[in-house]
């Protein structure tokens, strides 16, 4: 086999070392619950939802020192989360149906109809009909409790431009979907 | 406006995220409220729950396979050589698929992980091929971080073409930045001959996080303390995220890994 011939060994040693393991035991007394809800929210599948919540605070681990400088690590987690969710979702195009559809068919076999549904659940029923930007402002917006403001900074964009995609939006699902 | 605080602004008080004076606002409001203090509740309930159902070590076990995935699978994100990328594109695919050829002794079929490597400038290029495991050696990608295992230690190969110096050096995720080769005063003078030469040892990372390592060609030398601000200086840049560094600003060619310390 090609390649270098054993010499004596050189050893950075540790330099201010960090412990990825209080690290990630920090993320996950604070932020673990809210990861995971996010996660099972959108997947409605407890399997997958763990796997991808793992995924989430894998890129907050690799991230490292720009994550821990954010001024909300929960913004930076449950952004990374949704978008992270939805597009597993949208990758998988015909489930994306399925998952469309199953959600209609647990409304119909409900007791209350549209009226009786929480926000979030009609939230994430509309999802299916907008597209990718418009999906994380409205779930930032009515299932998160985000000011326009804080849902403007997280996605980038201005204030007049996410409240005209919320107000798109509401037109799906009325007046429980109006922007204040 | 609503007389509730928002729930994120109660979620973010649970995280312990918002700054005193506005914790302590929320924190008495939510005690005499009962909606707010009732949505405060369940998300400490939705912890203690997410906290029984998925103990620590499982957690841990699931993010550290979810990481080693995503380092297996990260896309190239990141520029290595400064230097005019004219000739790059033929002399990598002659790297990429001589390679395994040298290394599987005439097998055809590929070796794991994908073998990358640089060339410019008529032949220049670098190596940092990863060994001392239990694992065969490997070549480190520059496509995407490299994910070391315990005990792994690496060894950097140039080929220097018309370049007359060498250094390399290595930057952790705090920003701290190690001279490797020399590890002070100026660069080194490269081994005459053509071909590929390897520096002296085997280098061993020890903590845990993203190390990048930098190894640079130049016509003349250049000083560590100058390579290492350079390095501190992209490290800021970069909003003082060690895997989102650009290349250092010195004269010279460059080649950049991000090694993932176990």
């Amino acid at each position: 086999m090609t390649g270098p011939t054993p010499l004596a060994l050189k050893v950075v040693p540790p330099r201010p070392t960090e412990d990825r393991r209080a690290v990630l035991r920090e993320l996950y007394v604070k932020y673990g619950g809210s990861v995971r809800e996010r996660c099972r929210y959108l997947l409605k599948d407890a399997s997958r939802a763990e796997d991808a919540m793992h995924d989430v605070f894998a890129r907050a681990l690799v991230h490292g020192e720009s994550f821990r400088a954010e001024a909300s690590p929960l913004t930076w987690l449950m952004k990374i989360a949704t978008h992270h969710c939805l597009n597993q979702l949208r990758a998988e195009g015909a489930a994306w149906r399925r998952w469309f559809a199953r959600d209609e068919a647990a409304r119909s076999e409900g007791h209350g109809g549209s009226e009786a549904m929480e926000t979030r659940d009609l939230v994430r029923k509309l999802l299916a009909r907008v597209d990718a930007e418009t999906q994380a402002a409205a779930i930032h917006y009515h299932v998160d409790g985000m000011t326009l403001e804080e849902v403007a900074a997280v996605l980038g964009r201005s204030v007049p431009t996410v409240r005209k995609r919320l107000e798109q939006f509401a037109k799906l699902g009325g007046e429980e979907l109006s922007v204040r | 406006m609503s007389a509730h605080e928002s729930s994120w602004t109660l979620r973010r008080l649970h995280a312990g995220e918002l700054p005193p004076p506005e914790a302590n606002r929320v924190r008495e409001h939510a005690e005499t409220c009962e909606a707010c203090g009732a949505a405060l509740r369940s998300f400490a309930d939705a912890q203690a729950t997410f906290e029984a159902e998925v103990p620590f070590e499982g957690f841990e076990a699931g993010v550290e396979r979810a990481r080693a995935r995503q380092a297996s699978r990260a896309p190239a994100t990141r520029a290595q050589w400064v230097r005019p990328l004219m000739a790059v594109a033929a002399s990598v695919l002659v790297l990429v698929l001589a390679r395994p050829l040298l290394e599987t002794g005439g097998r055809t079929e590929p070796v794991p992980p994908p073998v990358a490597g640089n060339r410019i400038k008529g032949g220049a290029g670098a190596e940092l091929r990863i060994g001392g495991g239990v694992e065969p050696q490997r070549v480190a990608s520059t496509e995407s971080p490299e994910a070391l295992r315990p005990g792994e230690r690496v060894r950097l190969g140039y080929t220097a073409d018309a370049y007359r110096y060498v250094a390399a050096l290595s930057v952790d995720a705090r920003g701290e930045v190690t001279p490797l080769y020399p590890e002070s005063g100026d660069s080194l003078a490269v081994e005459p001959g053509a071909g590929q030469h390897w520096l002296p040892e085997s280098v061993e990372f020890t903590g845990a996080g993203a190390e990048r390592v930098v190894l640079v060609l130049t016509d003349a030398p250049l000083s560590m303390e100058a390579l290492s601000d350079a390095a501190r200086k992209a490290f800021d840049a970069a909003g003082r995220d060690v895997t989102r560094m650009a290349p250092l600003d010195v004269a010279g060619a460059q080649t950049q890994w991000i090694l993932l310390k176990p």
